[in-house]
């Protein structure tokens, strides 16, 4: 028996309870993955914090830490409140990506895609272009 | 013949890269924290005081605990992400921005 065998017969209450009934594999049948796994699930969704936290941060360091953009009063607060609550949504997408893994390796089925890369390289490159585009208009005034 | 994955041989290995982890994201915290404090005193101290909320979640989470419990302290996670963006938010649109570098150098030492 692997070390991980005491945690997985200390689960209990819910939707897990009787999977000792139900064989392996069986449709419908949800036993705990290997704690490797789940320790691995729980890293991704610490990193989509830190990364939502990055967002934040950036966000606010637009706007409270940086001079005006000459021309461009509202320049920092239109690139760094989007960046702001993009943060709050990775955050809270995170989770959900968390608990649709779980769910899925409960299952024995494959890893549902993500969405949350490609919105993040969406939002980053849209920052970026507004970014430009504040810089050129603020040289052209 | 050793095993192929190191992991197989001390599966300590997960559980400690998953504690550094939560190091790494209660010290995040303390980051921001630090960033907020410079506007914002009250809104700062709370981001602050979340990186040894995290720090202790991690601690506890790290160990062997049911599967219905682990989702509540990841839960915790999630709202202070929350909080933190709201904090910062109301920062943004409220507090004074610089209208200079000139207020910006001399704190920079």
């Amino acid at each position: 028996m692997s070390p991980w065998g005491a945690e997985t017969a200390s689960a209990g209450g819910g939707a897990t309870s009787d999977h000792e009934h139900l064989e392996a594999g069986a449709p419908g049948a949800e036993t705990e993955p290997d704690a490797r796994y789940t320790l691995a699930n729980e890293r991704t969704f610490l990193a989509w914090n830190r990364t939502a936290l990055a967002l934040v941060v950036a966000g606010l360091g637009i706007v409270q830490l940086l001079p005006p953009f000459p021309g461009v009063p509202w320049g920092r607060h239109v690139l760094g409140v989007p960046l702001i609550a993009f943060g709050a949504v990775v955050g809270v997408a995170a989770y959900g990506e968390l608990r649709r893994n779980q769910t899925a390796m409960r299952r024995g089925q494959p890893l549902p895609r993500s969405l949350l890369p490609r919105v993040l390289a969406g939002v980053i490159t849209g920052v970026a272009v507004l970014a430009a585009v504040v810089l050129l208009v603020s040289a052209v005034r | 013949m050793p095993p192929e994955d190191p992991e197989d041989s001390d599966p300590g290995l997960a559980r400690e890269r998953t504690r550094l982890a939560w190091a790494r994201t209660a010290i995040a915290f303390a980051a921001v924290g630090a960033v907020v404090l410079r506007k914002e005193l009250v809104a700062g101290l709370i981001v602050v005081a979340m990186a040894p909320t995290i720090w202790w979640a991690g601690r506890f989470a790290s160990r062997a605990s049911g599967p219905e419990v682990r989702p509540r302290r990841l839960l915790l996670v999630t709202a202070a992400v929350t909080t933190v963006a709201l904090l910062a938010i109301l920062v943004a649109l409220l507090a004074r921005s610089p209208d200079s570098l000139d207020q910006l150098l001399p704190r920079h030492g």
